[in-house]
């Protein structure tokens, strides 16, 4: 066999053109790229084949010059199919335009669901983690407002600290809510109740 | 065995037929299934071995040891009772009772498989069918979110560490080059020890050891006969069978030892611990079962025949007192409508039966003569004298276990001061039967220690390290266990008397709960789930195009790079034909166009004249065929294209990458694809089968070798491809017509016309180009006569049904371009469908007809027939199926023009 | 015998044939015309296996055309056995399609155009696993292709559209590729005939070998929904009709694997691309089951677990030992009918509910008992719980990749066990919310606002469990037939990796 360049640039160079078309969100521009795309591979199937030669006819042409007639069976195999594939994908960028006016491929919903799902898990954590640190800083003041040793204060004191403790606790408890709902304001949904914190 | 699983499996099948006739009745009924088992385990049953799937190592045997007897007659006896109790338990309109006698009967039959088989791997089936049911057991009631999640916690925690098993069991299967468990035990193989960690793993999950033991006190939010049977007596067992059956053969390895006797140590703590601060009495029974089981799980890690001995009589005593006890609560709960101690005042004066069985059982439990669970203790203590550490362990816990028993008999029936009797219902006697025989049991066994002692000698003799030498018996002296048993029952009672601040102190020592863990790794898991499908799952597809593309170029490359650099032996030229650069100029233009086009049109404009050019590099190439067929499927296509793009207008739609990188990468695809047909061609050392192909031809009596390829030699290609046509032409229709059944193309209500008019062309006056309709109308005839010409000769000249069938086709389109709709029902009077349908029936039915009278399908059938006048014919089935597949693009090209065409042209006028 | 191997693809075409032919008349007995041509044509599968299992693979010459020359079909022990799965397979999705008259209420175009694109994609399935030349092969994906377009699209709704884009393209990338690959092969051996190949790919340099195996295995792995070019399959199969989901899951994968089956063990046995097999399994295997475990939508869910246990059946090939092979054998096959049972399943959820969407089902336990033991026997199934089916497949994976030891087999074992609990708690999450929980949608799911319901029925038809629970038993059927279907795949795939039968069936004695 012959390697002949300038078929094969060709190709390449079709090939090229097919995937940077390929790689729009433009329906048509993409089925032209299949097109190109697929027009550069049949003729580097007939090209690498074999080489060029006269047509395939006996009688017509001396054995010993003819072209590979395999190559060129598959080539119009895959023709046929690509064009059946045109009319098939026109047909859907008519449904495209007419559904939305556009051809655009838009993305998959769902899975710009899950990110979203997984951005909120994220928060969610953030949510239970102030919550901890919380429930530690009242356990802390708690500790704390219990330090008073004499008897006799004691009890004259456990009733102002516990006004104390729970007007703090409200005050931290209000804070902490506040916080947590501006948290799930950006939750569209809630977290997955199966799994929340033991109970 | 096999007949007793079966009955089993029947029970299960026949349960909610059974329940909706008889009512919760029925579960005396299903009783019969385990106790059928029960007598069979008195009886003595053979081992017995038939092969399942040799070719994965599962053997279904069975065996009949003491061990495996003595869980038989466990599981079997309790599971019996268990379903006596629970035909009074449930009130007889509890829903879904059908289901559970079916799942209560499955999972009866599977603990039964479990503690008989005699392969690894069926072992492991039944295990994991146990793990199944317990999930829907623990489920039974769906609606509550405790049980939900209590199951799945149990699901998974169970299935992780029996998946891990699995592996361990594998390992040891490959090590000893069997799964049977007897030739296993008879000479134990030598396999790493992380294949006995990975099956320790899954006993001890299934065992709820530390830190697997959260799931089963979460567990209790199933049916008490539930937690009687599966959390107490059977299904949390397993592990420790597990143990039990392995220690003989690996219990003196290392490893085996230094994972089990300290979580078991450890868990055997944490519960008894935990437990003294439970309110719910169901709850702190089951933190109870929790540190037994680590206390048994200390004795068969320990692989000694004198711990092993002292575990089963352990394992025997706690399967009945456990039992019972859960028992007793459900009799309580049911009694008193609640379970929680701090409620629970006096019912040991109303409820006496009850009361004497828990106590009876609780006294085993503690470990009080003349009991078995003191037999079973003192035992225990004998045979760990030897480890300090351990016995002291097992002496602490023996101690807490003291203190919660008492505290459990003292908050469910003690009359609390201060606080008035509750009042309770009349309890069934089938309730406390069963409780109350199960206690019994543990009066009647312990002073049959000494045979029982005999009995299991064959078991503990086998292992290899005796370890100190203990005994089984109602009294054995004063000595180290008996002042130890002493000790633990004081400190125990201590414990009691000041349960208040030992609950405070509890809870303020409370740091975490492995069960906290399990939902915060879960959530972990979850969360970590979203984040990668975030990643990795785009949804877009220029992103999935990417990633193939980038894969293409990656495995290009890697190819390239592999083995020695490069090097041509085969000739290079620029070009082989003189035509070739000027072609490719040509394309080049095209091509450049086709990238700057921002209108449709000019883009489909482009992209066909880059079709064209390859059409002619085709020619230049050698293959006319390829070109006419070419160039006829590029003209069809910027019909199609210009029929569908007047309808779409081309929005400026942004691409995501920027031309420059798309380019990049276009370029880098396109050479990728160069150099591997390069190093392709310069690869050939054989003559290709395409040289055989004249010859092929010859004998085929063709002319044109591509013709008889595609039309006898690789006719299957080509009927596969007539089908891609017909149905893709399908598809067409299916998108423009949707769901409306009608496909009449509308006619204009146009004005009465005289008579039948040669034009039926329905544009209105103005847009009427009379000129291109009559020659339209003129040339179509012709055309078609063109078009069969194509095909009679594709047989030895350029053409063929696929060219002539498109030639036919662009008539057609001619006629509709020129006359509208109304022209096109005139050119093709024929129901859609009919063509491709006919056309397709035609391929194939050669395809059958070659198989039927020439042996292989598509065997092409010829003969010459002589007509009168015209002289002989050569008649070929080839030229049917040439027919078929010229009506078949015929028919696809009427289907597209009524589509995109016709059907476009009626919505834009409605529109 | 050699006579009836063409008819699994024949017999479709036929039906798809004459059903066009006869156009929109006699719509009632279109159902029945498929249903015959299906049952014919497990019968014909069944006796092929039979056949090929007793006297060794069989060669049909297609138009009398010895092999190089002309195409041959092939059966063997795996593609008889492949071929005997998926008729019994589509035979219950097609009287369920008949049944719930998916095929009149969606095929109310004016040609009909479920059945004979549905028959036109089991041809080329049939033919795929058939076929001895590997252009006829890249026809045979063209074929299911084509089919499976339509079917995605049927009536042209936004998220169809949408899904047959992603589809339809990546399709046609798939395509592209493999005939590339096709003019690589051709340029480089001069020959099809997949015997031949095996034969000349030996002589081929290290170089064009790698490159020719990897640009095929691409183009499979497409097909396959293999990591890294897996992503378009959860995107595209959930939102076509139930049947149509339910094949697609079942078989297109699958002929996909069975392609890199015949690629690995047929034409490139050995060689430097297990170990990136055994690599991609294990990426397909976790990224594929994290998803599962991600989404919120039961038809989603099943289509990530479709994805990831494709990673089963490549790290069966990617180990390259009769065990292995084996393994991947059987698993396919148990995949193929639990796949499709789920997706029917989810069919017969989202018509009793109108919507697959955990967060808005429940009840249904309480609600459709027989239908939620429906889902959960299969659901198991495919967890891997044992004595199912799917332990088995797993089991004989495991048992092949602790024999193989080394890192990266080991690896894959833990990731296949990973993936299997993973699984059971993406199955047990759909169980828990929409089964057992109570909601106050209680199995009346809502109509969603989307135009795109399936026509629900408040009455469901008993005769749509049928074809359901014949699948289910199926799947419970092998683990009865466990000893003889196991030691088949063995000796399938002792027969693939021996290769010479092959070869001598296709090219004779030499």
């Amino acid at each position: 066999m012959t390697i002949s360049l300038v078929p094969l640039l060709v190709c390449g160079l079709l090939v090229a053109a097919g995937v940077t078309l390929l790689l729009e969100r433009s329906l048509v521009r993409v089925l032209a790229g299949v097109i190109l795309l697929g027009n550069g591979v049949n003729l580097l199937i007939v090209t690498v084949g074999g080489d060029a030669g006269a047509p395939p006819l006996l009688g017509r042409s001396d054995p010993d010059r003819m072209a590979d007639p395999l190559p060129q069976a598959m080539v119009l195999t895959a023709i046929v199919i690509t064009l059946a594939v045109t009319a098939f994908l026109l047909a859907m960028v008519h449904r495209a335009w007419q559904l939305r006016d556009s051809d655009e491929v838009s993305d998959d919903t769902e899975d710009r669901w899950v990110r979203l799902r997984a951005r909120r898990g994220q928060l969610g954590e953030r949510v239970r983690a102030r919550q901890a640190e919380y429930d530690l800083l009242v356990a802390e003041q708690r500790a704390e407002l219990h330090v008073e040793p004499t008897k006799g204060e004691r009890l004259a004191h456990r009733r102002t600290d516990r006004r104390k403790l729970k007007h703090r606790q409200r005050e931290a408890r209000r804070q902490m809510r506040r916080a947590i709902r501006a948290e799930r304001e950006r939750q569209a949904l809630a977290l997955d109740p199966e799994l929340e914190g033991d109970d | 065995m096999e007949p007793l699983l079966i009955l089993h499996a029947a029970a299960a099948l026949l349960a909610p037929w059974l329940v909706r006739r008889y009512g919760r009745g029925a579960m005396l009924l299903l009783a019969a299934a385990p106790a059928a088992g029960f007598c069979y385990a008195l009886v003595g049953p053979e081992p017995s071995a038939r092969p399942w799937a040799p070719a994965l190592g599962l053997t279904l045997a069975f065996r009949a040891d003491e061990v495996s007897l003595l869980m038989m007659a466990l599981v079997t006896g309790i599971g019996a009772l268990v379903m006596v109790y629970s035909a009074r338990y449930f009130s007889s309109g509890e829903p879904g009772l059908g289901r559970y006698g079916a799942i209560m009967m499955a999972f009866a039959g599977s603990m039964l498989g479990l503690v008989t088989a005699d392969d690894l791997l069926l072992l492991y089936v039944f295990w994991e069918l146990t793990t199944v049911f317990s999930y829907l057991l623990i489920g039974h009631h769906p609606e509550n979110r405790a049980s939900r999640r209590a199951g799945m916690q149990a699901l998974v925690v169970t299935t992780l560490g029996g998946l891990a098993m699995l592996a361990g069991f594998v390992m040891i299967g490959l090590a000893a080059g069997t799964y049977r468990i007897s030739a296993i035990l008879a000479d134990p193989p030598q396999v790493a020890p992380v294949a006995l960690v990975l099956v320790l793993v899954g006993a001890l999950a299934k065992s709820a050891i530390f830190p697997f033991s959260a799931w089963l006190p979460a567990a209790m939010a199933a049916p008490t006969p539930v937690s009687a049977y599966l959390h107490a007596a059977a299904m949390v067992k397993a592990g420790v069978y597990l143990l039990a059956l392995l220690g003989p053969a690996f219990g003196d390895v290392t490893a085996w030892r230094a994972v089990a006797v300290p979580l078991g140590a450890l868990t055997m703590l944490l519960g008894g611990w935990r437990a003294l601060r439970e309110t719910d009495l169901k709850k702190l029974l089951a933190y109870g079962t929790v540190g037994q089981l680590g206390f048994l799980i200390v004795l068969f890690g320990a692989g000694t025949g004198a711990t092993a001995l002292a575990g089963v009589a352990m394992l025997l005593a706690h399967a009945l007192f456990k039992a019972s006890l859960f028992l007793v609560v459900g009799v309580v709960d049911r009694a008193a409508g609640r379970r929680d101690l701090r409620g629970l005042s006096g019912l040991g004066r109303s409820m006496r039966w009850t009361c004497g069985a828990a106590v009876l059982a609780g006294a085993s439990m503690a470990g009080l003569p003349p009991l078995a669970g003191f037999v079973a203790k003192e035992a225990a203590l004998g045979a760990l004298l030897d480890d300090p550490l351990v016995l002291g362990a097992v002496v602490a816990g023996s101690a807490l276990t003291v203190a919660y028993t008492l505290r459990f008999l003292w908050g469910a029936f003690a009359a609390k001061p201060g606080r008035r009797a509750t009042r309770v219902k009349r309890p069934a006697a089938l309730m406390v039967a069963p409780a109350a025989l199960l206690a019994g049991l543990g009066l009647v066994l312990a002073p049959l220690a000494g045979w029982y002692e005999t009995a299991m000698a064959v078991y503990s003799d086998a292992f290899p390290d005796q370890g100190h030498a203990t005994h089984l018996a109602i009294w054995s002296g004063v000595g180290p266990p008996l002042l130890l048993s002493l000790l633990s029952l004081a400190v125990g009672g201590v414990l009691f008397l000041a349960r208040e601040p030992v609950a405070r102190l509890g809870a303020a020592l409370h740091v975490t709960d492995t069960g906290v863990a399990f939902w915060h790794a879960l959530r972990r898991t979850d969360l970590g789930a979203l984040q990668v499908t975030g990643v990795i799952q785009r949804g877009s597809v220029p992103d999935y195009v990417l990633l193939t593309l980038v894969s293409l170029a990656g495995v290009g490359t890697l190819a390239l790079s592999y083995g020695p650099p490069l090097s041509l032996d085969t000739p290079v030229t620029w070009w082989q034909r003189g035509e070739q650069p000027l072609l490719a100029v040509l394309i080049a233009v095209a091509v450049v166009l086709a990238l700057r086009a921002r209108s449709y049109l000019l883009l489909a404009l482009s992209v066909g004249m880059t079709g064209y050019g390859v059409a002619l590099l085709f020619l230049a190439h050698g293959s006319p065929d390829l070109a006419l067929t070419q160039f006829l499927a590029e003209t069809l296509s910027l019909v199609m294209f210009v029929l569908v793009l007047r309808r779409v207008s081309n929005p400026p739609v942004e691409a995501r990458l920027p031309l420059a990188l798309r380019l990049g990468i276009g370029l880098v695809i396109g050479a990728v694809v160069v150099v591997a047909g390069v190093l392709a061609m310069d690869a050939r050392q054989t003559q290709p089968v395409g040289d055989l192909m004249a010859g092929a031809a010859e004998r085929a009596g063709a002319g044109n070798i591509v013709s008889a390829l595609l039309l006898d030699i690789r006719a299957w290609d080509t009927m596969g491809e007539s089908t891609v046509i017909v149905v893709l032409t399908l598809g067409v229709t299916s998108l423009i017509y949707l769901r409306r059944t009608s496909y009449a193309i509308g006619r204009r209500p146009s004005r009465p016309r005289p008579g039948r008019p040669w034009l039926a062309s329905a544009l209105p006056e103005g847009d009427r180009a009379l000129a291109f309709e009559v020659a339209a109308r003129l040339t179509f005839h012709t055309v078609l006569v063109l078009s069969v010409f194509l095909l009679f000769v594709g047989h030895s000249q350029v053409g063929g049904g696929f060219s002539g069938g498109i030639v036919a086709g662009l008539a057609i389109t001619v006629r509709y371009l020129a006359g509208g709709r109304d022209e096109l029902a005139r050119a093709v009077p024929m129901h859609p469908g009919v063509l491709l349908g006919v056309g397709l029936t035609l391929s194939i039915g050669t395809a059958l007809v070659g198989l039927a009278f020439g042996g292989e399908a598509l065997s092409m059938l010829a003969a010459d027939v002589t007509v009168p006048l015209v002289g002989t014919v050569h008649l070929s089935t080839v030229l049917l199926f040439d027919l078929g597949i010229y009506l078949t693009v015929v028919g696809m090209v009427q289907d597209v023009l009524r589509a995109l065409g016709a059907e476009l042209d009626e919505q834009i006028e409605a529109s | 015998m050699e006579a009836l191997i063409p008819l699994p693809v024949l017999l479709p075409l036929l039906a798809a044939g004459v059903k066009l032919a006869i156009g929109a008349r006699l719509r009632r007995v279109q159902g029945a015309i498929s249903i015959t041509t299906l049952a014919v044509n497990l019968v014909v599968s069944a006796v092929l296996l039979v056949q090929v299992d007793t006297h060794g693979p069989m060669v049909a010459r297609i138009g009398g055309w010895e092999a190089p020359i002309g195409i041959t079909l092939v059966a063997d022990r795996l593609s008889a056995l492949m071929l005997v799965t998926s008729s019994a397979v589509t035979l219950c999705v097609m009287v369920y399609s008949v049944v719930s008259a998916y095929d009149r209420q969606e095929d109310v175009a004016p040609m009909a155009i479920f059945h004979p694109a549905f028959l036109v994609m089991l041809a080329g399935v049939a033919n795929a696993f058939l076929t001895g030349d590997l252009f006829n092969l890249f026809v045979a994906f063209e074929m299911l292709l084509s089919g499976s377009y339509v079917l995605l699209t049927f009536g042209g709704t936004p998220s169809r559209i949408r899904a047959g884009a992603t589809y339809t393209v990546m399709a046609l990338m798939s395509s592209m590729l493999f005939l590339i690959a096709l003019a690589v092969v051709y340029a480089a051996t001069g020959t099809l005939s997949m015997a031949q190949l095996a034969e000349r790919f030996a002589d081929l340099t290290p170089q064009v070998k790698l490159l020719v195996e990897l640009l095929l295995l691409l183009a499979f792995a497409i097909k396959a929904a293999i990591f890294p070019v897996s992503g378009w399959l959860p995107d595209s199969y959930p939102t076509a009709p139930a049947p149509a989901t339910a094949v697609f899951a079942g078989l297109l994968t699958k002929v996909g694997v069975y392609a890199i089956f015949r690629l690995e063990a047929l034409l490139f046995p050995g060689g430097p691309v297990g170990t990136l097999l055994l690599w991609a399994a294990l990426a397909t295997l976790v990224l594929g089951v994290l998803g599962a475990v991600a989404q919120a939508d039961i038809k989603r869910m099943l289509s990530f677990t479709l994805v990831s246990h494709v990673g089963y059946m490549v790290m069966g090939v990617g180990l390259a030992t009769v065990a292995g092979l084996a393994g991947a054998v059987f698993y396919a096959v148990h995949h193929m009918t639990v796949q499709t049972s789920l997706f029917l399943v989810a069919g017969l959820i989202e018509r009793r509910t109108g919507t697959t969407s955990i967060n808005r089902l429940g009840g249904m336990m309480r609600g459709a008992p027989l239908l939620s033991l429906l889902f959960f026997v299969p659901a198991m199934n495919l967890s891997g719980i044992p004595p199912m089916s799917g332990f088995l497949g797993k089991l004989a994976l495991v048992q092949a990749g602790l024999e193989v030891g080394g890192v990266l087999p080991v690896a894959l074992v833990t990731a296949a066990l990973v993936t299997s609990l993973l699984t059971l708690y993406a199955v047990a999450k759909v169980w828990g919310k929409a089964f057992w929980r109570e909601t106050r949608a209680d199995s009346e799911g809502r109509q969603d606002a989307g135009e795109e319901q399936v026509e629900r029925s408040a009455v469901t038809i008993p005769g749509l469990y049928g074809p359901t629970a014949a699948l289910v038993v199926l799947g419970l059927a092998y683990t009865v037939l466990a000893g003889p279907l196991s030691s088949l795949t063995e000796r399938a795939a002792g027969e693939l990796l021996a290769r010479q039968p092959y070869i001598t069936a296709v090219l004779g004695p030499r």
